[in-house]
């Protein structure tokens, strides 16, 4: 039999580990994207919707963007043409947006659905082959 | 400026630490065994010297055969996963002496504390530790020398590149 130190602490561990996994959920990607995307939306009033929407944040000074991202971008758009509206923010002239976005480091990628809704966020180097499947698998 | 030339940098060695690490700390609280977290805490530091995880044996000879867990190589630089090692270390050598000491609640506090860290960096895919090494990096403290892979938070964990010339 287990004494009763040890099953106290097996239950103060389990709380523990439940309040670390409530934390975790409520950041949890899709839950990020839910709080985001009510808060966010607004700000693309001109979005064509029946189409996937790709906002690509980026910096002029930042290599990667310019020589892999953007390539990418373009690599899908290329793909699916219509299908697919993007959206370039250049972070050192939209700064609000950006903070309002929380955009952490570029490149950064938020891909919208057809309904309008936030789908998938990518903070950091997206290659074309990703976004494509997050986009048609999530 | 500093050449940062990436190594490959197996990820589930990595975990595999962090899981060992994870699982003997608790034990050593559910049971209530500070020799334990002592022993955790010079497994850490033996293999902050070596420049190894600590736990990468139990890698090689019991997740790796068993298939609990599958080589996940990708571009990384293996200083900052060290220092975050270090730090673990550190923090759990502390936790021993306060325990040893008499001071329960901060002992088991600092155990819990790498405990929460270990399962960020598992589970989470995201190293504490390396995000400071990354912070401190960027203050040019010395020591400090890689910069995050391109296109990648710091201290998250690098992405695999996707269907390479494809």
């Amino acid at each position: 039999m287990l004494s009763p130190d040890i099953l106290q602490r097996a239950l103060i561990s389990f709380q523990i580990f439940l309040f670390g996994m409530s934390l975790y959920l409520l950041f949890d990607s899709n839950l990020r994207y839910d709080f985001l995307a009510r808060r966010l939306l607004a700000d693309l009033g001109s979005i064509y919707r029946g189409t996937y929407v790709l906002i690509y944040f980026s910096n002029p000074t930042s290599a990667v963007c310019n020589t892999v991202q953007r390539p990418a971008i373009e690599k899908l758009r290329d793909l699916l043409g219509s299908s697919l509206q993007v959206l370039e923010v250049d972070i050192t002239k939209e700064p609000e947006l950006t903070h309002r976005w929380k955009v952490p480091s570029v490149p950064a990628t938020y891909l919208i659905n057809p309904r309008g809704e936030l789908h998938h966020v990518n903070y950091g180097l997206a290659q074309a082959e990703e976004l494509l499947l997050q986009m048609f698998i999530g | 400026m500093t050449t940062q030339i990436l190594q490959k940098v197996d990820h589930s060695a990595l975990k595999a630490n962090q899981i060992t690490i994870i699982t003997l700390s608790l034990l050593a609280f559910i049971l209530n065994i500070p020799a334990l977290v002592v022993f955790v805490a010079m497994v850490m530091g033996i293999g902050s010297l070596l420049k190894k995880p600590g736990f990468v044996l139990l890698y090689y000879h019991f997740y790796k055969p068993l298939g609990i867990l599958k080589p996940d190589v990708l571009d990384d630089h293996p200083e900052p996963h060290r220092f975050a090692q270090t730090l673990g270390f550190v923090v759990l050598a502390g936790g021993s002496i306060a325990l040893f000491l008499g001071a329960g609640v901060l002992g088991w506090g600092l155990v819990w504390l790498v405990i929460a860290l270990a399962f960020l960096n598992a589970f989470g895919e995201f190293c504490v530790g390396c995000a400071v090494y990354y912070w401190l990096a960027r203050f040019q403290i010395p020591g400090f020398t890689k910069r995050a892979p391109a296109g990648v938070f710091p201290g998250m964990k690098p992405k695999r590149e996707f269907l390479r010339n494809a």
